[in-house]
């Protein structure tokens, strides 16, 4: 950043300049605000190992990465020839392999290389595309020079991420964005679309491309959804694709729809448990075979992991020449493949030098600093060198340069490696003018990566030309050109969980909300709520035991408090509030991509008003009404941006079945629970349940004060105009129903899931509300308990027979 | 000789399947000392998609998906070879042993080249420094080579035990030579491991045996290996019967090791546990006729 005479480098002069104005205070809080953006984006990446499981928050530093245009054209033109190169390295070896017959590679370089995928040799790819998209890791040494330390040639991430940074940066230092003229990543992602549209082996016009992802437990997952959603590609795992004949064809609601292009972000040797890797199940079985009988474009090819290895980097100067005529632009850090005999005594002579890596990239090995190890690893590692030599390399240390970052005692100098993206168009490789810029964990870390911490930056590439206006970039994503009616079923299933989940959280804030005045005695105009019927409500739930019914006053107020507690606060109570909010935040998790922001916003507002790890000390129940009724309001929110902001597709309707669903079986139990057996004062139980279904307000409007049991349950069963009564869940979900594409079976019969709903239906409808509501002797109403019990089976049979009719994923299994 | 070979695999499944895709690879390959006349692969029930090709290795391939539901399935292979002994080579007047790894490692030629692969470490066969120490007991400084492999071939015989079903098909190389047993496919594999951890190339070999000929792993699968020995010569070894293969062995496939070559594999969707059995003949054409023993 610094040049030789001590002032900012020419091309840094704008954002220092617009840093310097900023002051360090109001930078501080436009960070504060960016930091809160990333947040509530919800931009996050996974790590391996964490025991948590958990994402974690994109890391970003507020100074970008700043290129000139000149600099900038030489990286450019570089990583352009290394992609081009590695493409034609790979339709050699996966095609004539001229180039082992004719001694440019050492042929164990391939033969022992795992990622060497033999199915696919000889495949025959539209355009012989190996490598569609490519990323290059580059370093600079302080001399300024530019060195390539990894080639990414499998499914490389980070596109997505540096795309997301630019939308922060951009937002946090408007005003040196527009004035450095820095360049735009959108035409890069426009014309990346484009080229993968014009690899479609048929329908080149409008090709149906999915982006396949290992999962939402992926690294990366973030990204995987980022871009489905930003391309318009419909986001897949491999259980949502199954081989036909020689199609591939994504599992959806209305049936199975033949895919045209593939681009994948799992890694290749997992793409098909039949051919590539004998001990997975995940994949889609018969994929190389669709592949082969070219009727599906997978990118990047499948086998194409064989160049991620940093053995091959001694030879490219050669093979550049060769095959390209060209010498090659941007050298590698210097690498000693021990497979061969001189380099291998290269590295045994000069371990403290060198960095030694496995030569082929596995899960779990790290590099090792020759300089750091003691005399005994030294020998050990020699000797495992000696035994397999073929699996290492020793690379040289580059000296790297550093760059300016933001921290909380101001600026400090971290070391930054640069992740250059390019991908394939027929004109020749396009590079992303920008990229991801990672940066190390401290100031004496060479460590750069985000496995193990370290930070990121965005990059500016500075224009000489005036063309590049300064509009913050937005891929104009077709997100509403997703089919609707594509929807995968696994996705369906998601939402209908979610939609499930979301509700409960909701009864168990509004029963707390209902329950927590019976411990003060007080209450407010309407008719007092007993403890007795608290703790039937509870205990009916399970959240106390069943003989506390019995038991003496004093004893039932200290076990209600304690039940409400455990239900709030405990995070290991099983199926309690916390535990709930849980299931909500990993389902909508994999829903990523399919939730607004706004949605996902509202998600984190109510993980973080539950996320407390303990419950606070000497926490006084009533006040936490306040917070209780904040998550009410949350809730809502949630709910109305479903209902305002989600199309009325098959999605909509297995969200909006899963909350029916949920509320109906809760609405069923609370009745159960609540008036099945009323001892002690039956008014103060249907106050009880009133207010836990939140209708009241409803009833004393209609009702005034009268308190009869056979109109709480017409109100709370029966009534199909009011949003919270069994009868209303009911008949929306009959109406759903009617919408959902119909399973093609012969005859007439209506299908399982049908008849269940219009049996319900007909019972509620039909119910005698005065004769359930007759208690015997013991205040025991037997013909609500039987009319409650039937209900309950018919929805659950309902809900089975929905599964398996739309959602349910059998397993993949092997046979040998 | 003539022979009519039949290999029936039979899979029952605990639940229905509702779809399964497979690879197949047994039809006999034609090579220098073996003509297949015909095969007929058959498959119950009837598949809605089958293909042949050749893979990596020039090995026949049958993929076959079958999207119905299905409580069992049955592949049935029958082919009509005919094997000629193979010439024999004299094994003191091959070259030795260290002029032969030295050849493939400069791979002057397409056939070295083909056979630097086989020197390679794969899935199933790994090399280390305690394979070599025994297979250097034979390989002494010098010796030819084939004359080293027989030598090699022989104290697998003697010194490991054959137990049926002592071992799965993913028992490591190491636990087969640590407890001294295994079956057919473990001998393959162990005496593999040794000839690459000297640097010699050597394939695996799945095929069959023919019956009632008093050979140890009739009835079943077989499998062998087979010996680089330039120019562009391979011998096969069978260790566990302690020959040069000849008339009686009929070659399926090759490959580095099992996992290239497994007869029948496959995918499923649902299925739940599978039960398995297999059934091999292989009897001369002109032996069908009941004769007097």
């Amino acid at each position: 950043m610094i040049a030789p005479s001590g002032l900012p480098r020419r091309h840094w002069r704008r954002l220092s300049t617009g840093l310097l104005r900023l002051g360090e205070e109001k930078l501080g809080r436009r960070w504060q605000q960016a930091r809160q953006l990333i947040q509530s984006n919800g931009i996050t990446y996974n790590v391996y190992g964490d025991p948590q499981g958990n994402e974690r928050i994109w890391p970003l530093d507020p100074i970008p990465l700043v290129l000139s245009a000149e600099e900038w054209a030489g990286i450019e033109a570089a990583v352009a020839q290394r992609a081009t190169l590695l493409n034609t390295m790979l339709a050699d070896l996966y095609g004539a392999q001229t180039l082992l017959r004719d001694l440019r590679l050492p042929p164990d370089l391939i033969f022992q290389n795992p990622a060497f995928l033999r199915p696919c040799r000889g495949l025959i790819l539209p355009q012989d595309v190996h490598l569609f998209y490519y990323a290059a890791d580059i370093a600079r040494s302080p001399d300024g020079r530019w060195w390539v330390i990894a080639d990414r040639t499998q499914a490389p991430s980070g596109a997505g991420y540096a795309l997301e940074n630019r939308l922060v940066s951009a937002q946090t230092l408007p005003e040196a964005f527009h004035q450095s003229r820095v360049r735009q990543l959108t035409r890069y992602f426009e014309g990346y679309r484009e080229s993968l549209m014009s690899l479609a082996p048929r329908n080149r016009d409008n090709p149906r491309i999915v982006l396949l992802t290992p999962g939402p437990y992926n690294e990366t997952f973030f990204e995987h959804a980022y871009m489905a959603k930003q391309m318009g590609y419909t986001l897949v795992e491999g259980g949502d694709l199954t081989v036909r004949g020689d199609r591939v064809f994504l599992k959806t609601l209305g049936g199975l729809v033949p895919v045209d292009v593939i681009l994948r972000r799992q890694d290749d040797n997992f793409c098909d448990p039949l051919e590539l890797r004998g001990d997975s199940v995940l994949g889609v079985p018969g994929l190389v075979h669709v592949i082969r009988s070219g009727h599906v474009m997978v990118a990047n090819s499948l086998g194409s992991g064989l160049l991620e290895t940093s053995a091959h980097m001694a030879f490219l100067p050669g093979l550049c020449r060769q095959l390209l005529g060209e010498e090659l632009k941007m050298p590698s850090v210097a690498t000693w493949w021990c497979g061969q005999d001189a380099p291998r005594a290269y590295v045994r002579e000069n371990m403290d030098r060198l960095v030694i890596k496995p030569a082929y990239p596995r899960f779990g090995v790290n590099p090792v600093f020759g300089a750091a190890l003691s005399r005994k690893e030294r020998e050990e590692l020699l000797g495992q060198i000696e035994a397999r030599p073929f699996q290492f390399v020793g690379q040289e240390q580059v000296p790297l340069s550093t760059a300016p970052v933001w921290t909380e005692q101001g600026f400090d100098p971290r070391f930054l490696v640069l992740r250059v993206f390019a991908c394939w168009s027929k004109d020749g490789y396009s590079v992303m003018p920008g990229g991801l810029t990672r940066i190390s964990t401290s100031a004496d870390s060479l460590v750069v990566t985000m496995q193990r911490g370290g930070g990121s930056k965005d990059t500016w590439v500075l224009s000489d030309m005036d063309d590049s206006s300064g509009v913050a970039p937005q891929v104009r994503g077709p997100v509403d050109a997703v089919r609707t009616t594509e929807l995968p079923s696994r996705v369906a299933d998601n939402l209908f969980w979610l939609g499930r989940y979301v509700e409960r959280v909701e009864t168990q804030v509004r029963v707390a909300r209902a329950l927590v005045p019976a411990l003060s005695g007080e209450c407010d105009l309407g008719g007092a709520i007993s403890v007795e019927a608290a703790v039937g409500v509870l205990a009916g739930f399970r959240y106390l035991p069943a003989e506390m019914t019995q038991a003496r006053p004093a004893e039932q107020l200290r076990s209600l408090e304690r039940a409400l507690m455990t239900l709030l606060f405990d995070p290991h109570r099983a199926a309690g509030l916390i535990w709930t909010v849980n299931q909500v935040r990993r389902i909508a998790w994999q829903l990523k991509e399919r939730l607004s922001t706004d949605s996902w916003r509202v998600l984190n507002q109510l993980d973080k008003e539950f996320q407390r790890s303990q419950p606070p000390p000497n926490v006084r129940l009533l006040a936490e009404i306040e917070m209780l009724d904040r998550s009410v309001m949350t809730l809502s929110a949630f709910a109305g941006l479903m209902m305002e902001s989600m199309t009325r597709g098959p999605g909509w309707r297995f969200l909006d079945i899963g909350r029916r669903l949920e509320r109906a079986l809760q609405m069923v139990d609370l009745l159960k629970h609540g008036l099945v057996v009323t001892h002690g004062d039956l008014a103060e139980h249907l106050e009880t349940l009133l207010r836990v279904a939140d209708s009241s307000i409803t009833y004393r409007s209609r009702y005034y004060t009268t308190m009869q049991a056979d109109l709480v349950l017409d109100l709370l069963l029966v009534d199909e105009s009011n949003p919270r009564s069994a009868g209303f869940q009911i008949a929306t979900m009959g109406a759903h129903l009617s919408q959902l594409p119909k399973p093609d079976e012969p005859g007439t019969r209506q299908p399982l899931e049908a008849r269940r709903i219009l049996k319900a239906s007909t019972a509620v409808r039909l119910a005698r509300t005065d004769e359930l509501a007759r208690a015997d002797s013991e205040n025991v109403r037997h013909e609500l308990d039987a009319f409650l019990q039937t209900l309950r089976t018919d929805l659950h049979e309902f809900s089975e027979a929905l599964s398996s009719r739309y959602l349910s994923h059998a397993q993949l299994s092997r046979m040998f | 000789m003539i022979y009519r070979a039949s290999h029936i695999t039979s899979y029952t499944y605990e639940d229905p399947v509702s779809t399964c895709h497979s690879e197949v690879r047994l039809l006999p390959r034609n090579c220098p000392h073996q003509q297949v006349q015909s095969c007929r692969i058959h498959i119950e029930p009837e598949p809605s998609v089958f293909s042949v090709r050749t893979d990596y290795f020039g090995n026949y391939v049958h993929h076959f998906a079958i999207l119905e539901a299905h409580a069992s399935l049955i592949v049935k292979a029958t082919s009509l070879v005919e094997v000629t002994a193979p010439a024999i080579v004299e094994p003191a007047l091959t070259p030795p042993w260290e002029d032969v790894r030295d050849h493939i490692r400069a791979y002057p030629d397409p056939h070295a080249l083909e056979a630097f692969e086989f020197t390679c470490e794969s899935q199933f066969i790994t090399t280390a420094p305690e394979f070599g120490a025994y297979a250097r007991q034979s390989f002494t400084p010098g010796r030819p080579l084939l004359e080293g492999a027989v030598e090699l071939c022989s104290r697998i015989y003697r010194e490991f035990t054959y137990v049926p079903s002592s071992t799965t098909i993913d028992t490591p190389v190491m636990e087969v030579f640590r407890t001294r047993r295994g079956v057919c496919q473990d001998f393959a594999h162990f005496m593999i491991a040794a000839l690459r951890s000297l640097g010699l190339a050597a394939r695996y070999v799945s095929g069959y045996l023919r019956s009632g000929a008093n050979y140890t792993g009739a009835e079943a699968s077989h499998a062998w290996l087979s010996l680089f020995l330039p120019p562009a010569g391979w011998v096969d070894l069978d260790p566990t019967n302690d020959v040069i293969p000849g008339e009686g062995h009929v070659t399926v496939a090759w490959g580095r090791d099992y996992g290239d070559v497994t007869p029948v594999k496959g995918v499923t969707l649902g299925g739940g546990e599978h039960e398995i059995t297999v059934e091999v003949r292989v009897r001369p054409l002109l032996d069908t006729q009941p004769t007097a023993a």
